[in-house]
């Protein structure tokens, strides 16, 4: 029996509202990396957005009742509300370029039906190879191998 | 009855033969790039047949996984 799905209507109703809003994002980290068939495990979905205070996001978050939490000195800024549980707010992707420049190599994957900007795994191996921290380290070969075998892939 | 074993019959022979195409394929771009593993590779090709939000729950039901054993 296939176990429950995790990302389900209420998260798929998150991005729908991001991208039908024309809240400009990007979904970044490991999730960005599975999406793209890479053999990554995570435990969230990673969002970098150009802008926090964008009131269209404020405006798809409460379109499916949901919430943001701004930063404070010892807390990251946070959403709270259906559909928002699986998602984490990045401020800063370490070794890349900024938002602009790096949404403009967005690739579109679509996900539930919905067209959703990602960071490319090439900008993704950059990022975590930029950290220097060992758990980022140690995903690097995976990751560099499912580049390998997507551009193995596109050329069959 | 009998339709239902022949169902999985075929259903069993034909992830057979897309394992062994894959397989086939995975070992052709370890020879071409030889640092490449081949589990990561398998398990990408594998991972590229499945839609997106497919792989995505993949990755997180493991990540849940994973941390309820620590």
């Amino acid at each position: 029996m296939d176990a429950p799905s995790l990302f389900s209507d209420k998260e798929l109703a998150f991005l729908a509202a991001l991208v039908e809003g024309e809240v400009s994002f990007l979904v970044v980290g490991l999730a960005a990396a599975a999406l793209q068939g890479a053999p990554a495990v995570t435990q969230d979905v990673d969002l970098w957005f150009r802008d926090l205070a964008d009131p269209r996001l404020a405006g798809a978050l409460q379109r499916i009742g949901a919430s943001y939490i701004p930063p404070t000195h010892s807390t990251p800024p946070l959403l709270a509300g259906a559909g928002t549980d699986l998602f984490d707010i990045v401020m800063h992707m370490h070794g890349l370029e900024t938002f602009d420049q790096e949404v403009r190599r967005a690739t579109l994957v679509q996900v539930g039906g919905i067209n959703v900007p990602v960071l490319p795994l090439e900008r993704i191996i950059a990022s975590k190879r930029a950290t220097g921290r060992p758990k980022d380290l140690s995903i690097l070969p995976a990751l560099e191998d499912a580049l390998r075998a997507r551009a193995a892939d596109k050329r069959d | 009855m009998l339709k239902a074993a022949s169902t999985f019959e075929t259903t069993a022979a034909e992830a057979l033969e897309r394992a062994l195409d894959r397989r086939r394929r995975a070992l052709a771009i370890c020879a071409a790039e030889p640092e490449a593993a081949f589990e990561n590779v398998w398990h990408t090709l594998l991972l590229l047949e499945l839609p997106p939000l497919e792989r995505l729950n993949r990755s997180l039901q493991r990540g849940r996984a994973v941390s309820l054993q620590r």
